[in-house]
């Protein structure tokens, strides 16, 4: 029986709020991307947080991105313990929904019509 | 130094400027600017300089001979580095190829070589078809909403959509802005390089 392969990627650096838009779009059911590493809500509160105020700003906007790509259902939100107060934040790519093409030609034709 | 000029020192100027911008169109080719634009600047440069002129010297007409010579020498040599910087100068499509193949440039220019590729244009038939498939995906797992602000914006300004009820502008231009990473999460957007992250 021959087995998709599944890729977990954890990136180096933050990834950023297009950079996981562009890897949900290509994502195979069962891919795994690790977004964050650490405490993601200290990590995105000013008091606690050892991020410089863009990079906690950049995360927030992550957080909240990822959130609302589940609440699509694109991809289901895991974390899993790696230490003291440090966890790996991952996203799990799910089925694409299936939906009919639209016409860009269609699309206009709407548009100018409305 | 103020000079008064006289109707015939006009006419004088006007005349030489004239003949320096016919010269110097005839000597940049078809595809330099139009005669008259060569003899607006040239006259400009003139006037500018006409302070300098002492009637003790010469006459205003070798004078102006002078200034539009030179003024003419420094736009051929401007137009000149502009041709080099572009690749070469302008050839016409219909101009044959060279006297052992008479076909005009145009049937022998692919779509590669056209405009539109020098542009960013995808002239790539496979390629074009392959971004209509993905556009149309996208555009059907766009929400509805979504979709709506795609199809008005394609005819209308943020400001018009806004008169016609779509929403604030502030809030239309938020949507736009949200209108990127939801048209990215179906693919329409920067690709996922795994090794660019590593």
């Amino acid at each position: 029986m021959k087995h998709t392969p599944i890729h977990a990627a954890r990136p180096n650096r933050p990834v950023t709020e297009i950079e996981f838009c562009a890897w949900v779009a290509q994502a195979l059911p069962g891919d795994r991307l690790e977004y964050h590493r650490g405490f993601l809500v200290l990590d995105t509160f000013p008091v606690f947080s050892s991020l410089e105020a863009k990079a906690r700003e950049a995360l927030r906007k992550l957080a909240d991105r990822t959130f609302h790509v589940a609440e699509q259902g694109l991809v289901h939100l895991v974390q899993e313990r790696v230490g003291p107060d440090c966890f790996a934040y991952i996203a799990v790519a799910r089925p694409k929904p299936k939906s009919a093409s639209i016409s860009l030609s269609e699309l206009l034709l709407e548009g100018e019509a409305a | 130094m103020q000079i008064k000029l006289s109707p015939q020192h006009i006419q004088t100027i006007l005349s030489e400027a004239q003949a320096a911008a016919k010269r110097l169109h005839r000597r940049l080719g078809p595809a330099s600017p139009g005669q008259e634009d060569l003899c607006q600047d040239l006259l400009i440069d003139l006037l500018r300089r006409l302070p300098a002129f002492d009637p003790k010297r010469g006459s205003l007409g070798a004078f102006s001979g002078l200034v539009l010579r030179n003024q003419s020498s420094r736009i051929a040599m401007r137009t000149m580095k502009e041709r080099r910087a572009q690749g070469g100068t302008m050839l016409s499509l219909d101009a044959p190829l060279s006297q052992v193949d008479p076909r005009p440039m145009s049937e022998v220019l692919s779509n590669q070589d056209g405009l539109g590729a020098w542009q960013g244009q995808c002239v790539d038939a496979r390629l074009v078809t392959e971004h209509s498939i993905d556009t149309g995906r996208a555009l059907g797992r766009l929400s509805p909403r979504d979709r709506a602000i795609c199809a008005g914006l394609a005819h209308s300004s943020v400001a018009t959509l806004s008169r016609r009820g779509f929403g604030s502008r502030s809030s239309l231009y938020r949507r736009i802005s949200n209108l990127r990473f939801a048209l990215a999460l179906h693919g329409l957007g920067p690709a996922w390089d795994e090794t660019g992250r590593a």
